[in-house]
């Protein structure tokens, strides 16, 4: 797995599609595939590409599921995946607890993938710097 | 050796200076100087448990001082070696400023933190401090929330000054920025 993380509009889809020659079929937008695109992409043996990472997170936490366990045993059942995620953690504490739930929960994901991945790069203004 | 670490929001800072503090203590006795204002805050007392079970098997020796940090000198022994580690530099800021119905003024509050700050890293042997990056999330605050962040924002740059080391926290991973 490699993970891409960075403030928002920074570059990230574009710096993964040029470094790993992706194909926009092989591009899940805040979604993870449904099982028949996974296994059509498996058995290509394509690279997975999830961007907006954060936004699916958003999403699951508002339908009360458990995007911690899903997007776990989503890499662990396929590691040949990029996940793309915007940092959001580096401002002022919100005022709204939804928003801190989403901030500490979002977080905490990328803490745990980021020791999964074997790469994981930080973009800003479209450079990547390799941090792991 | 003075260390500082800093890091957004759930960005792993605390395990990494945890860890760093323990490499440098060894098996000897580690402070751990905690500023969070607890009070009846269920979030903040969920935060604090997190924390607590984090060090749990670290065998940190925990000392609360909300303002005052240098006071925790105070509750260390005497004449031993003295490895601490300070968290949050963020919390301590807003207690110091902040405090019953009144407010003090961003520059005596940065002055009083770097002081106190100053008294703690003379008389300890080794400091971590943990630190937060509030300044990316844009300006549009109140002039309350302004004045916290450009004190701390103070702070924060003379504690990489005064530092050996100073890393960012991203997602876990220690980048070493001095």
């Amino acid at each position: 797995m490699k993970l891409i993380i960075g403030g928002y509009s920074q570059g990230k889809l574009a710096f993964a599609k040029e470094k790993y020659a992706l194909s926009d079929e092989c591009i899940f937008e805040d979604e993870l595939p449904s099982k028949e695109e996974k296994e059509k992409l498996v058995s290509e043996n394509k690279t997975i590409v999830i961007h907006n990472l954060h936004k699916w997170i958003r999403k699951r936490i508002k339908e009360g599921k458990r995007a911690e366990e899903e997007i776990a045993s989503f890499v662990n059942s396929y590691p040949n995946v990029i996940i793309i995620c915007d940092e959001i953690g580096n401002g002022i504490v919100p005022m709204d607890p939804f928003e801190r739930v989403y901030r500490e929960r979002t977080g905490r994901i990328l803490i745990d993938l980021a020791k999964e991945s074997e790469e994981v790069w930080r973009v800003v203004c479209s450079l990547g710097q390799k941090i792991k | 050796m003075i260390i500082t670490v800093i890091g957004g929001n759930a960005s792993g800072k605390s395990e990494l200076a945890e860890d760093m503090l323990e490499r440098l203590a060894e098996d000897e006795k580690k402070y751990y100087i905690a500023t969070m204002k607890v009070g009846n805050d269920e979030e903040n007392m969920e935060r604090v448990k997190k924390h607590r079970l984090s060090r749990k098997d670290k065998n940190f020796v925990t000392i609360e001082k909300c303002v005052d940090v240098n006071k925790a000198l105070e509750e260390m022994d005497a004449d031993s070696i003295k490895h601490a580690l300070l968290e949050c530099v963020s919390n301590l800021v807003a207690n110091e400023m902040f405090f019953d119905v009144s407010v003090r003024d961003k520059d005596e509050t940065t002055k009083k933190v770097i002081s106190d700050i100053g008294k703690l890293s003379d008389k300890t042997d080794n400091l971590v401090i943990v630190s937060n990056n509030v300044f990316e999330g844009g300006n549009a605050y109140d002039v309350y929330t302004l004045n916290y962040l450009e004190a701390l924002a103070k702070v924060n740059a003379h504690l990489s000054e005064i530092s050996d080391e100073v890393y960012e926290s991203v997602v876990g991973i220690p980048v070493r920025i001095k």
